[in-house]
């Protein structure tokens, strides 16, 4: 089927009909950034609703009183008062009631109002039919991809990201687009890259960016890393900052972590420019994006081709283009955290599970180099080829204090001040550093405070107090990480030094300022195994169906002679003891499946949400056609559980992979291991032994879905 | 004209044959002026317009709320050379007006084309769509004959308008009519979280022209 966006070869346009349609874009993207906006405020509007009143996670609540404004309810509205949706007791007065009579909980209501106003009702469809954003491998192919709200992307957008030549610096929402560089800090430093630096270093240029331009697999790599910063990117531009938003939702109480809200405008009086090669390398690369070369981008360039001349100005009509074989690599890292930062184009996956998955690799990979002295920016480097990154020392000091207030049950942790900070972005002495906090082992965002970013300062004072609420007699079993992050506005986060405190045998009565320094990843913090953690169990249904007749008709296009191919049905039965992620000691999960290598490139099922369950039976069922046995053996099923967040990032519960549990599956360049264990590797054996019957199981799940040795 | 102050954003786009009258009807529709001149259109281009939309009550007595809508109308080249643009702009588009030239019979016949188009790229398969004669006004001219097209249009189980660019007839109401079917699909979107087909999603084959569509399960 015509995945219009991988064909669009605009080589035939003339000059001026380009001009008349960036033109077209340009209003396009006015509109859209109004529209942006107008959704931005919506969304906070939801929030503050949300805020409002609801019974959390941390409380204990009367059965009887109301879900939202938590007045106690009467024994007669006990009856019907259970909200359709979230399943939360209202009282009338916390209700919208409906035309027809119908009513929602206020909460409820204005989270389906909103879902229509933003137009996420539309988008949620479209990502149903395309597993790819639009234009995603468009603009893979012209390895600048920077959407800034993955599955609202159009194609208007998309095809002037990749055509803007002068960038607008001082509005933050449409973001200068982006080369493949990995590790790009020089966003803003876009224009001043002069010109005779861009020539002194075009033969530089050469060297480095042509491989990407012109093989397939390097500009996929490159590209991922590419998008790889931008997801990183995207937690700290201002219009995502709903997903620090988020935290607040989860922490009201916490007011410290509300000033994390306040969108960061673009200051470029930041950018210390310095003469090294070193620092002006990322800006004259960004330089080098001439009209020209992004004209060549957007209309002469297509994934595969490899650049010669002639073949620019070729006219391809849409349905006339064969099947690009391009398993995509960015599919399928998308998918899981484990794997990398990928991020999805619905799902935001939670910055902090790729975090954590990057510290563990990097503690398993690195450790014999006691590579506790690299930073996260080196590791995002793994991804790419381009080795292009910067990594920062890990050096100085933290003051701060813990204690326990026993009055308010709470634990807090007084964060004074750093010391001696390395910089986070060390090629421009940039540093904006926050302090983060987690109460081990709960690592998710329910047990995440955050200080304010201090800007440009390496010896920044803080005097803030981030709060748990936790019984005193929990603590003994926790410990306290508290690192400290550089806030890269623009580009990913830097890890810069974190210390670990077990509370167990500590004095909290009396709170002493302690001033530590601040160390690297600690290798022992890295789980064993990904089984180790017990995240629940999924229980699936395999079967093989047998093709009937062999497939005689085939549509015109394809004149391959296909062999009897048969169906995989993937029934999602249900899952039991999923973690619970949302406030009651629930989760509102959802199953995603990807099947390896794509043979399509739309692999990715989901099932539905189940709201407010631990062991939700989805009974849902995966179909992936046109399959042979024969290539069954050599792929690998990977499911994956997400605590699905409205308005948030999605939150990994668990997931699986299903294989042969050997050999490897070639995923773009990249091969991944199918490191398929017992009833993963003896289920999916089962289905392929047994055809036309089911082969059922219960899994466990898989606390991370990162491979746990390199290759 | 692009200030935030509207409730829904809703993107429509007028496709069809080259020459049908899509931009002189999106030019009426918008500002309610007719150009006789035949400008072709390079690649895409949009109009907007601001309307106040009133949602029926699902009783159908009175009225419900009003919202301001702001349409986005994208128009969209119909010369087979820009076709890979266009298409791919489909995706983007909660609506569609697939138009057609009532005194052309060619323009007639494609519209079964432009609707494997639609299946393929639009949204979902089976996107909301009014089917649109265009060139009404041109009685002496007329090759296509309403009940040939209303057959089309029943058997697509879409509206069929005869309008005219030129007068302005039936245009508002095609336009209107597409924007209520898309709240109406937006209602069940959002009410009735979708009860998934067993098959799953992206494995569906397409066929080349659907006899009859059935609304999606959303």
């Amino acid at each position: 089927m015509p995945q219009a966006a991988d064909m669009i070869n605009l080589g035939f346009l003339s000059d001026s009909e380009q001009d008349l349609i960036l033109e077209v874009l340009q209003r396009d993207k006015d509109l859209r950034q109004a529209e942006e906006q107008r959704v931005r405020k919506l969304k906070t509007e939801l929030l503050e609703v949300k805020r409002k009143g609801a019974k959390r996670g941390s409380g204990r609540y009367s059965q009887r009183s109301c879900g939202r404004c938590l007045e106690p309810l009467s024994r007669l509205t006990l009856f019907s008062s259970q909200c359709k949706l979230c399943n939360h007791l209202v009282c009338q007065k916390c209700r919208t009631v409906f035309p027809n009579g119908s009513w929602l909980c206020s909460v409820c209501s204005k989270e389906s109002e909103l879902k229509k106003m933003t137009g996420d009702w539309f988008f949620d469809q479209r990502v149903n039919r395309f597993s790819t954003m639009p234009g995603h491998d468009l603009v893979r192919s012209s390895l600048k991809k920077r959407p800034p709200l993955n599955k609202r992307v159009t194609m208007g957008e998309v095809l002037l990201k990749s055509t803007e030549i002068s960038p607008d610096t001082t509005t933050p929402v449409p973001r200068p687009r982006q080369k493949n560089l990995p590790a790009n800090k020089g966003h803003l430093d876009e224009n001043s890259g002069s010109i005779a630096s861009r020539e002194s270093f075009e033969s530089k240029e050469d060297v480095s960016a042509k491989p990407t331009h012109s093989d397939t697999e390097s500009a996929e790599k490159a590209s991922l890393g590419s998008s790889k910063t931008e997801t990183e990117s995207r937690h700290v531009t201002p219009e995502l900052t709903r997903h620090e938003m988020h935290s607040v939702q989860h922490s009201p109480t916490e007011s410290s972590v509300s000033s994390v809200t306040v969108p960061v405008k673009v200051d470029a009086v930041n950018n210390h420019t310095s003469n090294s090669v070193a620092n002006t390398a990322p800006e004259v690369k960004q330089g080098i994006v001439s009209p020209e070369l992004d004209v060549d981008k957007l209309f002469k360039k297509s994934v595969k081709r490899v650049p010669k001349p002639a073949e620019y100005v070729s006219t391809l009509d849409l349905r006339d283009e064969p099947d690009i074989k391009v398993v995509s690599m960015g599919n399928r890292s998308r998918s899981v955290p484990g794997l990398d930062v990928q991020e999805d184009e619905e799902e935001e996956e939670d910055i902090d599970s790729l975090v954590s998955f990057h510290r563990r690799t990097m503690a398993s990979s690195f450790s014999s180099l006691n590579g506790s002295k690299s930073t996260l920016g080196s590791m995002m480097s793994i991804y790419s080829e381009a080795g292009d990154y910067d990594s920062a020392e890990v050096s100085g000091d933290i003051t701060f204090s813990v204690s326990y207030n026993e009055h308010t049950q709470s634990l807090q942790v007084f964060i004074k001040e750093c010391h001696g900070l390395a910089y986070g972005d060390a090629s421009r002495q940039i540093c904006n550093p926050y302090v983060k906090c987690y109460l081990l082992p709960d690592k998710s965002r329910q047990s995440k405070r955050k200080t304010s970013i201090k800007r440009n300062i390496i010896n920044p004072t803080y005097q803030e107090t981030l709060k748990y609420s936790i019984s005193r007699t929990q603590l003994c079993t926790r410990s306290l990480l508290i690192s400290v992050w550089h806030h890269g506005r623009l580009s990913r986060n830097t890890f810069l030094g974190e210390v670990e405190i077990s509370l167990d045998c500590r004095n909290l009565d009396s709170p002493e300022e302690e001033r530590l320094a601040l160390m690297g990843k600690a290798a022992s913090a890295v789980p064993v195994s990904a089984f180790a953690q017990y995240k629940g169990e999924l229980v699936i249904s395999l079967k093989y169906i047998t093709p009937k007749k062999p497939t005689t008709e085939k549509t015109k296009g394809k004149k391959v002679a296909t062999e009897a191919e048969g169906e995989l049905h993937v029934l999602i039965k249900e899952a039991k003891n999923l973690t619970a992620m949302k406030a009651g000691g629930t989760s509102d999960s959802f199953v995603k499946g990807y099947l390896f290598p794509t043979k399509a490139k739309t692999t990715k099922r989901k099932t539905p949400v189940m709201k407010k369950k631990l062991n939700p039976q989805y009974n849902h069922t995966f179909v992936y056609k046109e399959l042979t046995l024969e290539q069954l053996r050599g792929m690998c099923l990977e499911l994956t559980a997400w605590d699905r967040e409205a308005m948030g990032s999605n939150e990994f519960l668990g997931g699986v992979r299903l294989s042969s549990g050997k050999g490897t599956v070639k995923i773009g360049k990249e091969e991944m291991e199918m490191d398929s264990v017992g009833e993963e590797v003896s289920l999916w054996q089962k289905m392929m032994q047994y055809p036309d019957s089911w082969a059922e199981g219960s899994l466990p799940l898989r606390s991370t879905m990162g491979k746990e040795k390199g290759k | 004209m692009t200030d935030g102050d509207y409730d829904y954003l809703i993107k429509l786009l007028a496709l069809g044959d080259s020459g049908v009258g899509k931009t002189t009807f999106l030019y009426r529709y918008t500002d309610n002026k007719f150009n006789p001149k035949f400008i072709t259109t390079v690649g895409i281009d949009f109009r907007e317009k601001r309307v106040m939309y009133t949602a029926a009550n699902p009783n159908g007595t009175t009225a419900g709320k009003t919202f301001k809508v702001h349409l986005q109308l994208w128009d969209t080249a119909g010369q087979e050379r820009f076709r890979s643009l266009t298409t791919a702009f489909f995706r983007d588009a909660m609506g569609f007006l697939l138009m057609f030239d009532l005194t052309s019979q060619q323009s007639f016949l494609n519209v079964r084309n432009w609707m494997s188009q639609l299946q393929a790229n639009a949204y979902c398969e089976n996107p909301d769509i009014v089917l649109v004669g265009n060139k009404a006004d041109l009685a002496d001219q007329r090759e296509v004959q309403e009940k040939q097209a209303k057959e089309l249009a029943d058997k697509y189980g879409i509206p069929y308008f005869e309008t005219s660019a030129a007068t302005g007839a039936e245009v508002d109401k095609a336009v209107i009519t597409l924007l209520d079917l898309v709240m109406k699909r937006m209602e069940q979107c959002v009410d009735k979280p979708p009860a998934e087909p067993a098959n799953g999603n992206g494995a569906t084959k397409l066929d080349a022209a659907p006899p009859n569509e059935k609304k999606c399960a959303c």
